[in-house]
Formats: structure tokens, sequence, C-alpha cells
């Protein structure tokens, strides 16, 4: 073997071995615990009881970590496929969990790691208590914040920028994220404001990074969206994306009739004009 | 992160850049005097106005628009904070959008069908204006589709814009949007991607300048009907164009 040969060899060795290290790589539970933060924590607690989804505490002794790591990945899937565990789940909770698909294998198997380390906890055995009702001085705050006419106080977007509310009382009309107008019924206080404390959406998190909400918003915001939810079989519908165009056509009639006024006195004909009929006339032009 | 969106919004956004910036100096160097979007109101005027004048309207309040909301995300934010004054934004917005549209559609026809055109039409002229009209549609489609675009772009996408220019991309956010919002993103940074060999390199040498400056009087001091007359006596040469 020559020299060239063997530090070839030794390099292609050294690169499998890297390789091999890698697709082995024993899961990071204290890198889980960070993303459980960040991706599960505005849903599930871990002994807290339930939220928007299960408490999760000793579900690493409940469920095979296979199950999880499949159910994580995609949830919808293991419905869609009838696997009778994610079945029940649904039906209990009557939501479906957000596929994770900017999430990797690893980063997922980490959280499951995170989860096994906490299998020892007990699940709260007390259900949360009954959501308290907004008073009406919280709804009104909400229902300007939700819009706009009180801005946040760091500075981020009022959530009708993103999301529609079925509510007389406010303009909403953002469909970029989801409708909330029953959003209560199926997260409740805590899992809202969970979303609003630490949001797991990817562009809700982006537009609150640096602008987060203060508690007090928070709660004037599910105050809103609790009596949103209560009424919204009494408000009205209403379509802004038909709005939208149809107002956008109607000012493109007057804007069209600017640029005709605008330039009333232009010269419909080019200079050249006779000039070109002439030579149209006489043969010259080539392509006609 | 997938890949296919670190490619589409971080390394074809730079590449378009430095695309941009040495292929705008390269030709400006080399041909100087082809930096324009060639004329062709010369050749044909009465279509040209309902297709120019709507486009350009339309694309330059488009344009600035887009431009505010990237570098003043906050006072945006601000403006948008009262509904009435979101509603109206969005709505003018949309209407330049249509303007843009029917005159782009109107020049694209104009392109394709007069003669005159067609005889200094190149392939890219027709290739441009096809992503233009990919890009308007995609535009109005995000618009009513995915309301209220002027805020969520100030929130989500100025930010991505300035992680780029602050060469620390983040994506995120832009990486999470529905796909049509990806493909108008995308849409962009190919047209500043091919901006150097296109006819878009006269935004750049926009003669402003014509705004102010007062009206020049072209001035024929001669009959012109007596000279095209075959009885006039001819002292010098005759013109052979006429």
């Amino acid at each position: 073997m020559t020299k060239h040969n063997l530090v070839h060899g030794r390099l292609l060795a050294l690169a499998a071995l890297t390789m091999a290290c890698a697709l082995s790589a024993p899961a990071n539970a204290a890198t889980g615990e960070e993303n459980f933060a960040k991706i599960c924590g505005a849903c599930h607690s871990i002994g807290g009881g339930k939220l928007v989804g299960p408490d999760l505490a000793g579900v690493t002794t409940r469920r095979t970590e296979d199950w999880l790591l499949k159910f994580i990945k995609s949830p919808k899937a293991m419905i869609d496929a009838g696997d009778a565990t994610a079945v029940a789940l649904f039906k209990e909770f009557n939501l479906v969990m957000p596929d994770a698909t900017q999430y990797n294998d690893a980063e997922i198997k980490d959280i499951v790691a995170y989860l096994a380390t906490k299998s020892g906890v007990a699940a709260a055995a007390t259900p949360p208590p009954p959501p308290k009702e907004a008073s009406p001085a919280e709804i009104a705050r909400g229902q300007n914040l939700f819009q706009g006419l009180e801005r946040l106080k760091n500075g981020g977007p009022a959530c009708n920028s993103c999301h529609h509310v079925k509510n007389d009382a406010v303009i909403g009309g953002g469909v970029l994220a989801k409708e909330l107008t029953t959003v209560f019924s199926t997260m409740g206080t805590p899992g809202i404001n969970a979303i609003l404390g630490k949001p797991p959406f990817p562009v809700m998190a982006a537009a609150y990074a640096e602008h987060p909400l203060t508690d007090d918003e928070s709660a004037a915001l599910v105050g809103f969206l609790q009596d949103a939810d209560k009424k919204h079989e009494l408000q009205q519908p209403r379509d802004y994306g038909f709005r939208l165009v149809w107002s956008g056509a109607a000012a493109l009639v007057p804007l069209m009739g600017l640029y005709s006024l605008i330039w009333r006195k232009r010269k419909v004909r080019p200079v050249n004009d006779k000039v070109f009929d002439r030579q149209v006339k006489g043969g010259d032009d080539v392509a006609q | 992160m997938e890949l296919s969106n670190v490619f589409l919004f971080v390394g074809l956004p730079y590449a378009a850049l430095v695309i941009f910036l040495i292929g705008t100096i390269q030709r400006y160097r080399n041909k100087g005097f082809k930096v324009s979007s060639l004329s062709s109101q010369f050749l044909e005027g009465r279509a040209l106005f309902w297709g120019t004048v709507p486009f350009h309207f339309g694309i330059l309040v488009l344009f600035f628009g887009h431009l505010s909301a990237f570098l003043l995300p906050g006072p945006t934010l601000m403006w948008n904070a009262n509904p009435t004054r979101l509603i109206t934004l969005e709505i003018t917005a949309f209407a330049f959008g249509l303007s843009t549209l029917v005159g782009l559609t109107a020049l694209f026809v104009r392109r394709l069908t007069n003669v005159r055109i067609k005889m200094v039409t190149t392939k890219m002229d027709i290739f441009l204006e096809l992503l233009l009209l990919v890009q308007v549609v995609f535009g109005l489609w995000v618009a009513v589709g995915y309301r209220w675009g002027s805020s969520w772009f100030a929130a989500d996408l100025a930010p991505y814009l300035w992680s780029l220019f602050k060469a620390n991309p983040d994506i995120t956010a832009v990486g999470a949007m529905p796909w049509p919002i990806k493909v108008h993103i995308v849409g962009a940074w190919l047209l500043i991607g091919i901006f150097p060999y296109t006819r878009l390199v006269h935004f750049l040498v926009a003669p402003l300048h014509y705004i102010t400056r007062p009206y020049q009087r072209v001035m024929w001091n001669w009959d012109r009907k007596a000279i095209r007359d075959p009885r006039t006596p001819w002292s010098a040469m005759r013109p052979k164009n006429n």
C-alpha cells in the first residue's frame, strides 16, 4: 500500500467512525428539557395536570419509546392509521397535536429521553379549577388589544394581523393563522396563556420573540376570547377576503381615470407614425 | 431545519445579491449604453399608455410599500394598530396590485402581438415579463388569501430580511410560511438575481431630473411638406428614410 493510499484509508475509517458515533449518539436529556419547555410546554405539563393535552408524568412507562417517537413525529398519521391509543387520545381531547415536521429525529429523541427522566413524577390527582369569568373591563381591553386599538406594550403585532375571530366588536380578518372564535373551548385559560407566553408555532414565536406579551395583556386577551367563544353564535359572519377583492377592484376604476386625467394631453400616436405608415405602404417594413 | 428552506431563503438570497451587485457593475462598465429599457414608445404609443402607466404606478407603490415595511417595521405596525387605517392600507395596496396586473398583462399582450415590438423583443424580455406576472399574481393571492400581509410582513419577514443583512440568517418563521408566500419570496430573490441581465436595469438610471427639468421644445426650421416634395430642389443630401 502506498503512503497516499494509507492516508486515504485512515481518513475513510475516521469518517466511518465519526458517522457511526453520530448515528448512535445517546439522546441528550438536557437538550430535551430545553426543547420540551420551548415546544411542548405550552400544551403539556409534567405532573401539573391536564392543559391542552394530557399530563405527561410517567408517559414513558405507559407507552413504548417507539410509539412516542412515531406519535410526536406525526399524530395525524397515527390517527389516520387507526392506532387505538392515538384515536382514544383524539376522542378525549378533541384536538390533533400539530405534526413536528420542523424538528428532526434527534431532537424528538432528546425530548423522549427527558420525559424518561421524569417517569417517577406522579400525575396531578385533582383536575384544574374551572375557568373564572372575565370582568367586562378585561373583555373590553382584550378587544382593543386583539385589534390593535390598544398597542401591545412591547410593540408586538396585534392579534388580528394573523387571526380571525367572529365577533361584532372587533375587526378580524387575519387568515395566516388559525381562527380563534372557539379557541377557549378547546384550550382553556392555561392553554391560551401558555401559547401567548411561549408560542410553539414558529411564525408566532418569531413575531413575539423580541416583543413578548405582558401577563396582564395575556389575561385580557384570554378574557376576550372566552367572551367571544361564549357568544359566537349570535355574531354576524364577515367575509373580509371577498370585500377586499371588490373594494380593490372598485378603487382601480378611479385610479385608471386618474392616469387618463394626468396624461390627458398625451400624444396618442408616436411622432413618427406617419413615417411608419408610408414605409409599410411602400413595402419597406420587413415584418408586415 | 429543512435543507430546501436553507437553500431558498439563505443561499438563493445571498447568491442573488452578489449577482445583482457584481453583474450590474460589470454591465455598466462593459456596455454602459445598454443600461436602459430600450423604449418602444417610438414604435407604438396607444397600447403602451394603458400598459406602462398602470404598471409603473402600481409597481412603484408596491415596491416602496414593501421597502418601507422592511425599513420601518415599527411604524408600519403602529399605522396598522388602527383597524380603519389597516384596511385602508390593504385596499389601497390591493388596488395598486390590480393596476400592476392590468398594466403588465397589457404590456405582455402588446409585446407578443405587435409586429414592431416583436422585432425588438428578446427571450429575456419574455422570461422577465412571465416571472413578473407570476410574482404579481402570487402577491395578490397572498394579499387576499393570507391577510393582513402588511402586519405580518412587518412582524415576521422584516426581521428575516434584517437577519440576512446582519449576516445572521434566521429562517424559522419564513420556513414555516404557507407555500404561496414562499413562492412570492423566492420570486423576489430570482428577480434580484436576474436584474443585471434584463431591461430592469433602467430602474437604476431612471432620469429623475426630467421631472423638474423645463420643457425641451423641438423646432423644425423648414417646411416639412416642401422638403418631401420631389419638386423641391436639393442643395445637400436628400434624407433616405422619408
